[in-house]
């Protein structure tokens, strides 16, 4: 039986933002924005979703007077990500 | 990047590597901060060698350049955490190993400055004296203050332990080969005499800290240029 693939992480803007932010402690908003390729406006959609979902962590504050986003994933986010990719693997075993 | 578009597992897979890539290989160090201690450090070693081989004095203790190097340092730190857009888990652990290894030169240093002028006070409370005797008989006898013997080797050997962590961790190549050099020339300074212990400390200060420097700094301003 297959593991059915995570809607919220199965779209391609949200789960880049995930894969970035597995392997960091933190990123700011610009450092995400900047290796998607994604708009702001698309970013802060899909961001805002994953944090509904409770998969990731946001933070805004001021910085040298400028307001700052930073992103973290969470442990939910993390246990999502490892099931998300157990389940490709599933699929792309068969698949191969 | 659009974000409803339909993916296929492989693309996933695809995108989730490219991803994780893109994270490993966004943030380089500014490479300052190697270059001002591996400048630093090197400079006050030859300096050292020099004035001791040739008799003569710069009419300052040259070290305290790597005192004052403190200063540009916390700048350097300060504005490099402002300007990080991204904070890596092992960033906390390489401070922490850095900040451990700036306590352990200074202790170090302290060390080195009170244990003769103590062992000095311990002889004299004794009553006995440390001599240099000629078994030839060609000179006088004179009398020795107390020493640390060839410490500076210590001192190499210190400066190789944060590198090689950083090279371990950040995977950095010429890091690591840095250190692993620099214990070679720790191994190399306890078979020399101890003035050519601050030629092997200047030339380990280069290895470990100046070329990774170059290396990290043209890095960064090639990443710089990217974004330009």
């Amino acid at each position: 039986m297959f593991k059915e693939l995570d809607p919220i992480l199965h779209s391609q803007l949200r789960l880049a933002v995930v894969s970035l932010l597995i392997g960091v402690k933190e990123a700011e908003f610009t450092f995400i924005r900047e290796k998607t390729n994604a708009t702001a406006g698309n970013l802060s959609v899909q961001v805002q979703k994953l944090k509904d979902a409770g998969y990731i962590e946001v933070t805004k504050q001021f910085k040298d007077n400028y307001p700052q986003t930073t992103c973290k994933i969470t442990p939910k986010g993390i246990e999502a990500f490892e099931a998300y990719v157990q389940a490709l693997q599933q699929y792309l075993k068969v698949g191969g | 990047m659009a974000d409803e578009k339909k993916m296929t597992e492989q693309e996933s897979l695809d995108l989730i590597t490219n991803m994780i890539q893109k994270a490993k290989s966004s943030y380089h160090e500014t490479g300052i901060g190697s270059l001002l201690w591996g400048s630093v450090v090197s400079i006050a070693s030859f300096l050292t060698y020099f004035q001791r081989t040739y008799e003569f004095s710069v009419g300052f203790d040259i070290w305290l350049i790597v005192l004052a190097a403190i200063i540009p340092q916390v700048i350097i730190s300060v504005r490099e955490k402002k300007s990080n857009q991204v904070k890596k888990y092992e960033d906390d652990a390489l401070n922490a190993v850095w900040l451990v290894f700036g306590i352990s030169i200074f202790a170090l240093n302290f060390y080195q400055k009170t244990i003769p002028e103590v062992t000095a006070g311990i002889i004299e409370q004794e009553g006995w004296q440390m001599t240099k005797h000629y078994l030839d008989g060609s000179k006088p006898d004179e009398i020795l203050k107390p020493f640390a013997p060839s410490l500076y080797s210590l001192f190499i050997m210190l400066y190789a332990f944060p590198t090689l962590v950083t090279g371990i961790v950040k995977k950095f190549k010429p890091m690591l080969y840095g250190a692993i050099i620099a214990y070679g020339l720790f191994i190399w300074s306890c078979f020399t005499r101890s003035e050519y212990d601050w030629l092997l400390g200047g030339a380990a200060a280069i290895i470990c800290w100046f070329i990774p420097g170059v290396i990290l700094r043209r890095k960064y301003l090639a990443q710089q240029q990217k974004h330009v």
